[in-house]
């Protein structure tokens, strides 16, 4: 039928008027099933242990890709080397081989239109690869040198070193560079790994050989997961990485990462203000949350997704911006609590004068979930939103093997995506404003402002009176600027 | 939402090699009132990137209306006729009255500009400077707003989308085209022809006078606030002396506060017509059964007498070398600017394969002025080809102890050194290695695929696109070296030097 309707046009005829559906709830689609994918699937383990995720797409692009999650990160620095983590992280890849110096590795690597790429975080890492499947056997071996035996090379680290130096002094150009340490330090305490930045002392502390050692006791097998993905023949390549990978013993500094730790810190709760003359303050918020273990986890993602999770359909999107047109965008999130109970934080930017009515209909917007029970059709939203769109979230294979090897890493359980859309569709409206009302005690509320303070915190004089002070019974605290260098408060 | 994208030769792996056109799949059809449809048809995954890019951006502003295209994009998220109100009756005469008053508004910004003029004012959107009638004004502009608040169904566009599953709602505008994008379930095609369809048929512009607000917070966000953002705005505007690229795909401040809805209107019924539009599909459908439903759908929206005007300024050659030295809060750093070719001319891809051979770890800059010279600690450059010309960029960051004018000498300095000497086979070679590997990575992801057909639409026609890879992998090494003795001449050249600014 359809076909003809073409033909007719293309030969002039005039389209036979097609009645439209009035409104779009009215069109009827085709049922489409999705099994979630099972990370059992994926799985096989090399002869030394290490768990690998994997993903043989013979018929794909020609492209091979290979992930090597490492366990450990800043937490493990010695104190007094504060940025040695990243560095090390940076300078696997960056500072050559044993075997193939630095300049040899980018040239060949360019040359290859290949790219190995090394780095390491507050908790884990990753040194990664992409070749071309004819490449495959010399990025291999490549990617092993940079994996196994980086050299770290003297005159790569001294220009790594600069970069950082650069990168320290930019830290308070912008006002998110300021906002993130300072987060860190209100939510987990001075003396906890997430507020232990680099500084030029520490920088200036960190050799060749704290980087050798660093790297040296990363390497065991216990710390790794492997995700590869591309065109290749399954079990070509599991014979391929057991004779490299699976080939990994621990050397003598090797150890297995000990857990992190979590901060031991009771937070001050309150409005904190960094004066910084800027036309538009960056507000952020945050408050205690839970894990993804945690029983209430469901309900605390739906009460996230209808109060600032979700883009436009959520509430203070809808009133913040569209209503009230104060900022561009206003989002809020529970974060999964790896390795302690997370954060519910959410962050926006508005001119310095509407910092405090904003933040007073952010409040309200709290206030509001919590005394009502969230409508079944705006929850039905929601809930049809995560579990229509469950499918585009394990988009490309590549994508699906690397998120169960990262959720091996962390420990979450196997087969938690496997009945997820059934525990969404399960949270009540009872339940959520439960979770509402034991998750969002605002007298809990850390807010960080970094703008003009002055403005800010004299709010909007002429439209939407009320000082920030007076938005919540919290104390305001000024905070100063720290010296990028040195960390230590300017006067 | 604005997006300004620099083709990095290395990031977009523009592509050469053996490969031809007929490797990306794609269909290729016309509606009646003249719609462009392009479709690839591909079953891995269980979605379908959907988008639409219509061929209009700031390039097709004036003076005074500045930021309209970027504007015109949040407007058409606030639904039509039928999404977004429950009452489109009194929507449409709340809307009427709000323009009045508006235009009573604006008689009162006429005087206060007339004072900040005879400087009697200093801050024309201070709110202490209204006078009580112009106060009086916005409080009944307030009220209307309000009430056609109680009407809207909030985001409505939003809600249906996400509640059938599709994410990445966006859109986002240039100087030469605006893009509305979403990735929907393999079955919701239906879904997005419907919505789409009606923003173009039935588009209303509600709260047109409280979405400026969000703008300039966007404003703000992305420019004003940022250490170097209204500095790279000036120098911009120095680089293009006639050509609508001077301004600010955002538009200049005091023209976003005053845009009309009648200069809406007329951009909309102009711009916004199916004869300026390519809708584009990449996934999981059938071609013809999408094709159908496309049709059905897009095929009833009129066509329009005449094409759009052109934009017809040419931008004349500079006089002379040009130069912008700016205090900020900011890393020093320095960025010489060519101006260059459009991203259809001949020479494009000549130019892009010279900023490869420069860019990139072992491309010249970074072993030159980073590696062994050690003067910087960041060396590159990037070609930004845009429809009526480019730019090309050479960058840099000083190294501790070091000038951006030393960076400066040493980055002309490469290019002076391939204007005598040419790059080499190697070099040529590597650049297309990398761009044989690109023909495969350009269409992995439908997401990606899709964008990408949008963008060489709004700038020609999808065909460059594919060609691409063949004109990449012709350049030769002498093409190379004469595009550097034509183009990288110092009365071609503009230069940005920030400094750190003195601590007070």
């Amino acid at each position: 039928m359809a076909r003809a309707t073409i033909l007719a046009l293309l030969a002039g005829g005039a389209l036979l008027a097609q009645a439209l559906p009035p409104r779009p709830e009215q069109i009827a689609f085709r049922p489409l099933a999705f099994e979630a994918p099972r990370a059992a699937a994926f799985k096989a383990r090399l002869k030394n242990g290490i768990p690998v995720y994997i993903s043989a797409e013979p018929k794909g692009v020609p492209f091979v890709r290979l992930k090597v999650l490492i366990r450990g990160g800043a937490y493990l620095e010695p104190r007094g080397k504060e940025g040695l983590a990243a560095l090390t992280g940076m300078q696997m890849r960056a500072g050559g081989t044993e075997k193939t110096p630095a300049a040899a590795l980018d040239e060949r690597l360019e040359f290859l239109a290949g790219d190995i790429s090394s780095s390491l975080g507050e908790t884990s890492g990753s040194v990664g690869m992409e070749f071309m499947e004819k490449d495959l056997q010399e990025g291999l071996d490549l990617f092993m040198q940079v994996l196994t035996r980086p050299a770290f090379a003297q005159d790569r680290l001294d220009r790594a070193k600069e970069n950082v130096m650069q990168g320290m002094l930019a830290r308070n150009d912008k006002v998110e560079g300021i906002a993130g340490g300072e987060m860190n330090r209100l939510l987990n305490g001075e003396d906890h790994f997430t507020s232990a930045q680099v500084t030029g002392a520490s920088l200036k502390a960190i050799t060749r050989e704290d980087l050798a050692a660093f790297h040296a006791r990363l390497l065991h097998p216990d710390n790794l997961v492997i995700s590869v993905s591309g065109r290749f023949k399954k079990e070509a390549m599991l014979d391929l990485l057991n004779r490299t990978l699976g080939a990994l013993k621990p050397g003598p500094a090797a150890k297995a990462s000990p857990k992190v730790p979590a901060p031991a810190f009771q937070r001050k709760p309150g409005i904190y203000v960094i004066d910084k003359d800027v036309p538009q303050s960056l507000v952020r918020f945050a408050l205690p949350g839970l894990r993804r273990s945690d029983p209430d986890w469901f309900a605390a993602l739906l009460l996230n997704q209808v109060l600032g999770g979700s883009g436009f359909t959520s509430r203070l999107m809808k009133k913040i911006r569209s209503d009230e047109g104060l900022t561009y965008g206003v989002g809020t999130g529970f974060g999964d609590g790896a390795h302690w109970k997370g954060n519910w934080s959410g962050s926006m930017q508005t001119k310095n004068r509407s910092v405090a009515y904003a933040l007073r209909l952010a409040l309200a917007e709290i206030e509001r979930i919590k005394a009502e029970p969230v409508p079944a059709e705006e929850l039905a939203v929601i809930k049809d939103g995560i579990i229509q769109a469950f499918p585009a979230q394990w988009g490309r294979k590549a994508g699906v093997v690397n998120a169960f090897a990262q959720e091996k890493l962390t420990g979450w359980p196997e087969d938690w995506w496997a009945d997820y859309r059934e525990k969404i569709q399960a949270v009540t409206p009872g339940e959520l404003q439960r979770a509402a009302k034991k998750y969002l005690d605002p007298g809990q509320l850390v807010i960080l402002v970094v703008g003009k303070a002055s403005e800010a915190e004299a709010g909007d004089v002429k439209d939407h009176p009320g000082a920030l002070k007076d938005i919540a019974p919290l104390p305001l605290i000024r905070l100063p600027l720290r010296d990028p260098l040195t960390l230590k408060p300017l006067s | 939402m604005a997006s300004l994208r620099i083709r990095f030769a290395l990031a977009v792996l523009g592509s050469l090699g053996p490969l031809q056109a007929q490797d990306i799949p794609v269909i290729e059809r016309t509606l009646p009132n003249g719609m462009r449809i392009l479709m690839v048809e591909r079953h891995d995954e269980p979605t379908i990137s959907c988008g639409w890019v219509a061929r209009v951006g700031s390039a097709d502003e004036r003076p005074g209306i500045t930021g309209i295209a970027h504007l015109f994009e949040h407007m058409m998220f606030k639904g039509t006729k039928v999404i977004g109100t429950r009452d489109a009756t009194r929507d449409a005469e709340l809307n009427a009255l709000q323009d009045r008053t508006m235009e009573e508004v604006r008689k009162e910004l006429d005087q206060l500009r007339e004072k900040l003029r005879r400087g009697e004012i200093a801050d024309i959107n201070d709110p202490r400077v209204r006078s009580p009638r112009h106060q009086q004004l916005l409080a009944e502009l307030d009220r209307l707003v309000r009430e056609q608040r109680g009407l809207i169904v909030k985001d409505e566009l939003d809600k249906v989308y996400k509640q059938a599953g599709a994410t990445g709602l966006n859109a986002n505008t240039t100087t030469d085209r605006t893009f509305f994008h979403i990735d929907v379930p393999a079955n919701k095609l239906e879904l997005w022809a419907w919505l789409e369809s009606d923003r173009l048929r039935n588009a209303v512009f509600r709260e047109f006078y409280s979405e400026r607000d969000v703008v300039l917070e966007e404003r703000r966000m992305r420019v004003e606030a940022t250490p170097t953002g209204k500095v790279e705005e000036t120098f911009n505007a120095m680089i293009w002396q006639a050509h609508p690229y001077s301004w600010p795909v955002i538009g200049w401040p005091s023209d976003i506060a005053t845009v009309t809805r009648d200069q809406a209107d007329y951009f909309f019924s102009t711009y916004y017509a199916p004869n300026n539009i390519t809708a584009i599909l990449v996934g999981d459908f059938r071609t013809e059964e999408a094709f159908a439903t496309v049709q059905k759908y897009f095929g009833g929206i009129p066509a329009h007498a005449g094409a759009p005007p052109k934009v017809t300024t040419l931008e004349p050659p500079q006089g002379a070398e040009q130069r912008l030295v700016a205090n900020a809060d900011a890393m020093p750093r320095v960025q010489c600017v060519h101006k260059v070719v459009s991203s259809v001319h001949k020479d494009a891809a000549a130019l892009d394969v010279l900023s490869s051979i420069l860019n990139g770890r072992s491309g010249r800059l970074n072993r030159e002025l980073v590696i062994r010279r050690r003067v910087a600690v960041y060396a590159g450059a990037g070609l930004r080809a845009m429809k009526a010309g480019g730019l090309f960029y050479l960058g840099g960051t000083p190294a501790p102890g070091h000038t951006p004018e030393e960076v400066e000498g040493l980055l002309i300095q490469e290019v002076e050194r391939i204007q005598k000497e040419g790059v080499t086979e190697p070099e040529l070679q590597k650049v297309k290695n990398q761009v044989q590997a690109g023909t495969y990575a350009r269409m992995e992801s439908n997401a990606e695929l899709r964008d990408q057909l949008a963008e060489a639409e709004g700038a020609g026609t999808y065909k460059d696109f594919l060609d691409e890879p063949a004109h990449l992998s012709a350049v030769t090494r002498a093409d190379v070296q004469r595009v550097a003795q034509q183009y990288f001449v110092p009365e071609n050249r503009t230069t940005l030097v920030v400094r750190r600014k003195e601590a007070k």
